[in-house]
């Protein structure tokens, strides 16, 4: 049996403090910086009148898709990795786009 | 579909948890919310003729503003006008001396009419509040104080609004694998748990469009402050949010220049032609940023606000400063967002919306009230392994009580202070001090009540108690007809005859709940938390 497909057959932890904390946390700011990248790199741009809204009400959606995602990880610490590595990409992304087409 | 049971697992104890911890506060707010679809016609059940003022012809209405703001200089900073005459619309104009946007109860409310030797007549009111109390008990579950300006329940709600979420995907979850078996079966007979948990699974599923929708708009409605301050520090940064197009004039407008009302609606008549306007809220007159936020409605459009659409209008120069909440000129991005406004309200379909709606909410109150009675039982079954009669642990009986106390409560504090507007209308100093002692009283009693007698004795008791009280509006209404001499009053108008009606059909399905509960209660097993019969050895 490899290493990987005796993994797969080890149960799903329930971790319930570490998952609820990374959803409430990681799964927040990754939200947010999912929702800026839609904010300079979708339709119309960081300037389109009346977008502003629209923008701020990504950001809920993407919270709660990722904080329920969180349940699905295999432990506690699988999922603080995943999201920390998601939030890393996505911010370069912002950050970068912030510069670039400011 | 198959899913893996480890994963099965986690998710049953995320449903149970969030589901056991916000279930009381969210049946409040599904509730009161169903109520709130209702706002307008439960104002004009309850709002007092004693306090009406004659409205004016619309030829009048130049007239009416102009005399307005030349004798009540507080109007110049902010007044409404009311176009259509309804029960709860008591006079053509009001407004308030002083200015804040939270709810006062007691604040000063000023109300005027021309008579009809064409002067202005102005009188000081208290205005009643009931509409906007239901509004509040829908968005703070009753939850007093207030926070940075915000008021605390919001912000709970806001937190209940995520953690329910978590209860959606999780009973998504576990009602997968046996989605098709289950969806639509209702099994009625013996296992009155299998029944009660397949109407939560048929409701929970049917509806689940609906909640996605509640969950994710109240969240946004809790926090957007902080949500609009991350994205100007995070993503916007130097870029403009909101920029108001800098003011034109340099001076303030003065009163005496104001175009005429009757102008101001003509013009926002000829942009929405297809809708009914209702009426205009004048703000900051004698600014160099004055605007009108005119209501308009129709049964056709989505609509941005719980009961109407917006336009806002220049009211010197009669410019359309903002269609963007107008459906038939917004550009995409704004119908989109007014589209998530309505899809929390239900206001894209008139009446026909607002009904389902009604049930739609009451559906979600009874997910709540399912949910934790269905844990309550799942508990009694947990123990039964290895044991003849289970003896109810307290943390269940206690969570069974305040599940009971907390849910009747609620329904008998709302219906008891609607009775309140009318009954202790004479006899109140202050009509909406009442409603909320009234309230409180009647809910702290309910729950009292449940743990002092236990759910089970309780919960018939507190279901009678609904039904008289629901049998006591119409009954209400019919007195005022029949006894004058107890100065009392009814509307005839649809919509109030519409809450009579409504309140007699849930007094007969609190009765139906009443009977069935109490047959339960007598004859069900006795090891359960819904049984008044004791154990042998208890």
């Amino acid at each position: 049996m490899t290493i990987n497909a005796r993994v797969k057959k080890l149960p799903i932890r329930a971790d319930w403090w570490s998952k609820t904390l990374c959803g409430a946390l990681l799964g927040f700011t990754l939200a947010f910086a999912l929702t800026g990248l839609f904010a300079w790199l979708g339709p119309g741009g960081i300037s389109a009148p009346h977008k502003v809204q629209f923008v701020m009400w990504l950001i809920a959606p993407l919270w709660m898709l990722a904080f329920t995602a969180c349940y699905f990880f295999r432990s506690g610490l699988q999922a603080f990795i995943w999201l920390l590595l998601a939030n890393g990409l996505a911010y370069t992304g912002l950050f970068s786009v912030n510069g670039v087409l400011r | 579909m198959k899913i893996r049971s480890d994963l099965l697992r986690i998710h049953q104890s995320l449903h149970t948890w969030v589901g056991i911890t916000t279930g009381a506060l969210l049946f409040i707010g599904f509730f009161a919310g169903a109520l709130t679809m209702f706002k307008q016609p439960l104002e004009r059940w309850i709002s007092a003729p004693a306090h009406m003022l004659p409205s004016v012809a619309p030829a009048s209405r130049d007239k009416l503003v102009s005399e307005l703001l030349l004798q009540h200089t507080a109007a110049r900073h902010e007044f409404t006008l009311h176009l259509l005459p309804r029960e709860n619309v008591t006079a053509p104009v009001v407004w308030s001396e002083g200015e804040s946007h939270e709810l006062q109860l007691s604040g000063e409310r000023w109300q005027a009419t021309l008579n009809q030797q064409g002067e202005l007549q102005a009188e000081k009111i208290t205005p009643d509040m009931f509409g906007e109390l239901i509004d509040m008990l829908h968005r703070t579950a009753g939850i007093p104080g207030t926070l940075g300006g915000e008021y605390i329940g919001v912000y709970i709600m806001g937190i209940a609004g995520i953690m329910y979420f978590l209860a959606l995907v999780s009973g998504l979850v576990l009602l997968l694998p046996t989605l098709v078996k289950d969806f639509l079966a209702l099994r009625p007979g013996k296992n009155r748990k299998r029944f009660w948990l397949d109407a939560h699974n048929v409701i929970g599923i049917a509806s689940l469009p609906y909640h996605i929708v509640i969950s994710l708009t109240v969240i946004v409605f809790a926090f957007h402050d902080f949500f609009y301050d991350g994205l100007a520090e995070v993503v916007y940064r130097e870029q403009p949010m909101f920029t108001p197009p800098a003011p034109k004039v340099q001076e303030p407008y003065q009163v005496q220049t104001l175009m005429p009302v009757s102008e101001l609606i003509a013009r926002v008549q000829q942009a929405a032609p297809q809708f009914v306007v209702d009426e205009l809220l004048f703000m900051d007159l004698e600014t160099v940023r004055p605007r009108v936020r005119v209501a308009i409605n129709s049964a056709q459009y989505i609509l941005q606000g719980p009961q109407s659409g917006y336009v806002i209008i220049h009211p010197y120069t009669g410019e359309l400063l903002d269609t963007s909440m107008l459906p038939t000129q917004a550009d995409a991005w704004s119908l989109t967002t007014t589209s998530f406004f309505a899809l929390h309200f239900g206001t894209y379909g008139g009446n026909m919306m607002r009904w389902v709606y009604f049930f739609l909410g009451l559906g979600g109150a009874f997910l709540f009230y399912s949910g934790n009675l269905l844990w309550i039982e799942s508990r009694r079954k947990k123990q039964k392994q290895g044991q003849a009669a289970v003896v109810q642990a307290r943390n269940t009986r206690w969570m069974a009580a305040a599940t009971i106390g907390i849910c009747l409560g609620s329904i008998i504090g709302t219906l008891a202070s609607l009775l309140a507007g009318k009954w202790l209308f004479t006899a109140a100093d202050n009509i909406n001090n009442a409603y909320l002692s009234v309230y409180y009283a009647a809910f702290l009693l309910a729950i009292g009540w449940a743990f002092y007698r236990g759910a089970a004795v309780a919960s018939v008791h507190l279901l009678w108690l609904c039904a008289a009280a629901s049998i006591a509006v119409p009954a209400t209404s019919l007195l005022s007809v029949l006894l004058p001499s107890l100065r009392l009053w009814a509307h005839s108008s649809p919509a109030a005859l519409g809450v009579d009606l409504t309140a007699l059909a849930a007094a007969l399905m609190f009765v139906y709940g009443a009977r069935l509960t109490a047959r339960r209660v007598n004859h069900g097993p006795r090891d359960s938390v819904w049984s008044a019969r004791r154990l042998a050895h208890e």
